[in-house]
This record gives structure tokens, C-alpha cells and sequence, in this order.
């Protein structure tokens, strides 16, 4: 497959203060490639992953998105961004609104979709997450494994063409990763681009196309799972493979 | 799981809030009212001259009174989400603007205010009086209400931002469909305090030609010289209203803890 990238990560640099959160990262993502980037906490990860929507903007370097420069002023954020689902380690499910209101709010909004198709698109999704009959409670009624399927929807809902999840397992009992990871997992085998960072191994090796490791706002390795665990040659992954699994 | 963030913006300026978890006889609330109650009827009942005359001659005053605050709280909560939406602007100029704007007015007693903008406005731009005392009263109480809606948006947690942005909602769409809707919950119980005290500022307002109820004592003062009489009802029908309005916060604040959907 010689395609274009689908994310294609140019020598971005990112500071806070003094310090590099991420320094002289590049990284392409083909369409339909499920990218795991691990590695210890402040290492970049989430950094990275947040600029490629752009909620985290970045000193040097380019991030292009389906042709698309992320960064440069010109392009419309906004709509960039409908192509780029996102969630996030806290769900952030909008609390004021039910499960379906959550679903149907943007595609109505930024589409202009009519009501009643984005409510039955709204419908399929939450089959396809396995609480359609939780459609008409607000969020604070759900678990918090629940109200995860429900952020996943929520960002189906406006068609992308990728999805970020940030750490989308972390905040959650244990009991309830399982449930998330399946979604997760189906999402995966239907095709869908993903971009994904998590501490889940299992997942990584099971679902991954490639994982990439992370360290002090570096990319230190990048290679399909299999070759990940079993040629982990460079020393801080060796030490961080042992610390996790 | 997160725990939603449930934050309580403390405004002094109001009358004191009962608090609803106080049920007994025995509190100062009712022991105001009953007292309020108790002594108003007493004296119109074994004085009618002139307790009853000042008592039928205020009503209009009351009126006057009720579309002052109203008005005014309701110009007061539209320049504060400005203001608000400007303190937390990252324009600096719209910030400085916002900013400057509450400093100047909480730098500035209410009653100069009042003079300053019924003399400016009434007389240079013909504004007749009682918009010119409304337009006062919305401009002060506003910067208030400005730090009330700062401190409200600031209570929602920049998740809810973020995950707003990341649909795809601008800036404008983020703060009016997601942020605002859900700070309201915050934001209510102080404005229902601000009406109260904004209430009570209204007196100032009969310094200038509109006949609210202090004024329509100080006609009905003038006219008989009764003047502590009059002032003793015009002060108990004052805390009648404020006491009875401050029960209402209160019960609207019980309501809005409760409300955990």
C-alpha cells in the first residue's frame, strides 16, 4: 500500500516553559492503521495525540491531516476537527444533555442534519455500543464504563474519518476496561484509523498495526507488536516492558 | 469517575440567605418575618391614623419598586455575560476592556453612579427618567454580575471545553450550547442574591424622580410630617419584601442541590 498518509507528523517540536514535551517527533499514520503509542507518564504521549487535533498547539514542525495542515491558521480548526474524533481519559460527556442529546447535538449543529436522522443514526451507534436503551438518561445515571461507550458514540456520531482515544481505559474500574476495549476492538475491525494511548499491552498487541514508544517527548521505537515485545533491544523500553507487563 | 464540581459563589452584598436545612421556629428568618408581620398589623390595626394611610399610600411605590429591580436585573445579567465573556477573554484588549469596566464601577459609590448617569444621560440624551435610574442600576450591578458569571464559567471543568472543540463546535457554539447552559446551575443562586440587594440599592433610585416606595413614603412624609411613622413602615415593608424574596432563593438554591439528573 503506497497511499498517502492519512496523519503525516513533521518534525514537531512542543515546549512548555523550558521544558520539550515533545521534541522532533514525526510519525505517518496510513488510513486504516491502528497506531498504540505507549511509554511512561510526561513522556509526550497525550501531547502528541491532543496536536493532532490541535488542542495542543505546537512550536515547530507541521501535523497535516488528510491533506490538511492542523496547525496552520488558514484552515478551519472546526472543521478539521469533524473529521477527527476524540476521547478522552475523563469521557467529558455533556452532563446538561441525555445519552441521545450528547449523540445528535454536533451532526445536527455542524451538519445540518435533520433531527430525526441524526436521532436514528444516534440509535444505531448506541446498538453498535451496547446501550441503546440507556438513550434517554442523562450521563451522570451511566457508569463510568457506560459513559465511555457513550463518548465513543458520541464522537462516531459526526462521521470521522480517525479516532483519538487519550488513556480511554485509565479512569475506569477495572471491571468495566473490558466492556470499552470491545468496542474498541469492533471499531478496529470495521477499518476505522486509530490512534490510540493507553497502558493496555493486551490491546496493543492484540489490536495494533504498530506501537510506538515514547520517552522524554521522543519517539524512541516504532514497530508492528509482534517485533515490539519480542526485539525490544533499546534499554528504556527493555525497562519499561518490564515494569508494566 | 469524576466528580462534578459543585462550586458556591459567596455574594455578601445580598440579605442573608436562610438556610434551608434550618427548619425550626426559632431562626432568625422568622423571627424577622413573624416580628415584621406582627408589628405592621398591630400598628395599622390599633393606629389605622396614620398607619393604614401609609400603608395604602405605598402600593404604587412597591410596584414602581419591583419594575426598577427587574428591569435592572435583567440588563445587569446581559452586561455581566459580557463582562464575564470579557474577563476571560484571551483578546487582550476585550480583557482589559471587561476588566477596566469592573474596576471603574466598583471604584464608584452607587449613588454617584446614579446622579452621574440620570444628570449625564437625562439631561444631554433626553432619556426619561425611570430608564435613565434602570440604566444605572443595570450598569453597577453588571460589573457584579460580570465576576458572578466569570467565577461560574470558570467552575465548569475544561474537559467539557475540550470535548466541545473536538466535535467540532467553535468557540461561540462551545460556550453558548455546552459551557454556559451547565455554569447557570452555579450562576443562579448568587444572581437571586444580587436581585435582593439590588432591591434594596432601588431605594437610592427616589432621589431622582421615580416614585418607588421610599420615595412614595417621603411624598406621603412631606405632605403630613409624620416622618417616623412613615419611615418605620417604609422600613418594615422593605424587610417584608426582602425577607419573603430571601426564601425564595433559598428554596431555589435547595431545589438546584438537589438536582443531580
Amino acid at each position: 500500500m503506497t497511499a498517502k498518509p492519512i496523519i503525516e507528523i513533521k518534525d514537531v517540536y512542543k515546549f512548555f516553559g523550558d521544558l520539550a514535551a515533545l521534541s522532533d517527533v514525526s510519525l505517518d499514520i496510513k488510513q486504516g492503521e491502528k497506531v498504540v503509542i505507549i511509554g511512561p507518564s510526561g513522556s509526550g504521549k497525550s501531547t502528541l495525540l491532543r496536536s493532532i487535533n490541535r488542542l495542543e498547539e505546537i512550536n515547530k514542525g507541521s501535523i497535516i491531516v488528510d491533506g490538511l495542515d492542523v496547525h496552520d491558521k488558514e484552515n478551519d480548526i472546526n472543521t478539521i476537527r469533524q473529521e477527527l474524533g476524540m476521547v478522552f481519559q475523563s469521557f467529558n460527556l455533556f452532563p446538561h444533555k441525555t445519552v441521545l442529546e450528547n449523540l445528535t447535538m454536533a451532526p445536527v449543529r455542524l451538519k445540518g442534519m435533520e433531527k430525526e436522522e441524526a436521532k436514528a443514526i444516534a440509535v444505531d451507534l448506541l446498538k453498535k455500543v451496547g446501550i441503546r436503551e440507556k438513550a434517554n438518561v442523562y450521563p451522570s445515571k451511566l457508569s463510568g464504563g457506560q459513559q465511555q461507550r457513550v463518548a465513543i458514540a458520541r464522537a462516531l456520531a459526526m462521521n470521522p474519518k480517525i479516532m483519538l482515544f487519550d488513556e480511554p481505559t485509565s479512569a475506569l474500574d477495572p471491571e468495566m476496561i473490558g466492556e470499552v476495549l470491545d468496542v474498541m476492538k469492533n471499531l478496529a475491525r470495521e477499518g476505522m484509523t486509530m490512534v490510540v494511548v493507553t497502558h493496555e499491552m493486551g490491546f496493543a498487541r492484540e489490536v495494533s498495526d504498530r506501537i510506538v514508544f515514547m520517552e522524554d517527548g521522543r519517539i524512541i521505537a516504532s514497530a508492528p507488536p509482534e517485533e515490539f515485545f519480542t526485539k525490544a533491544d533499546h534499554p528504556r523500553l527493555k525497562q519499561f516492558l518490564d515494569q508494566i507487563l | 469517575m469524576k466528580k462534578e464540581k459543585q462550586v458556591k459563589i459567596e455574594v455578601t452584598d445580598g440579605a442573608s440567605i436562610p438556610d434551608s436545612s434550618d427548619k425550626g421556629i426559632l431562626n432568625a428568618w422568622w423571627v424577622s418575618f413573624i416580628g415584621a408581620v406582627g408589628i405592621i398589623s398591630y400598628l395599622v390595626i390599633t393606629k389605622p391614623d396614620p398607619y393604614r394611610d401609609i400603608l395604602l399610600f405605598i402600593p404604587d411605590g412597591i410596584v414602581v419598586t419591583f419594575e426598577v429591580t427587574i428591569c435592572s436585573i435583567f440588563g445587569a445579567l446581559i452586561i455581566g455575560l459580557f463582562t464575564g465573556l470579557g474577563r476571560i477573554s484571551s483578546n487582550k484588549v476585550i480583557n482589559l476592556i471587561a476588566s477596566t469596566y469592573v474596576e471603574v464601577v466598583r471604584g464608584i459609590p452607587l449613588l454617584v453612579q446614579l446622579f452621574y448617569i440620570y444628570y449625564a444621560m437625562g439631561r444631554v440624551l433626553q432619556v426619561p427618567d425611570m430608564l435613565s435610574a434602570i440604566i444605572a442600576m443595570s450598569v453597577c450591578y453588571g460589573a457584579y454580575m460580570g465576576e458572578v458569571f466569570r467565577a461560574g464559567i470558570e467552575s465548569i471543568d475544561d474537559g467539557q471545553t475540550e470535548a466541545a472543540r473536538s466535535v467540532g463546535f467553535n468557540k461561540q457554539e462551545t460556550m453558548f450550547l455546552v459551557i454556559l447552559p451547565q455554569a447557570w446551575r452555579t450562576i443562579l443562586p448568587p444572581v437571586g442574591n444580587e436581585f435582593i440587594a439590588l432591591l434594596k440599592d432601588s431605594s437610592l433610585v427616589s432621589i431622582l424622580a421615580v416614585a418607588d416606595i421610599l420615595r412614595r413614603g417621603r411624598e406621603f412624609a412631606a405632605e403630613s410630617f409624620q416622618y417616623f411613622e412613615t419611615y418605620t413602615m417604609i422600613a418594615l415593608v422593605y424587610l417584608l419584601i426582602t425577607l419573603i424574596l430571601s426564601r425564595a432563593v433559598s428554596h431555589m438554591e435547595e431545589r438546584l442541590n438537589h438536582y443531580d439528573r
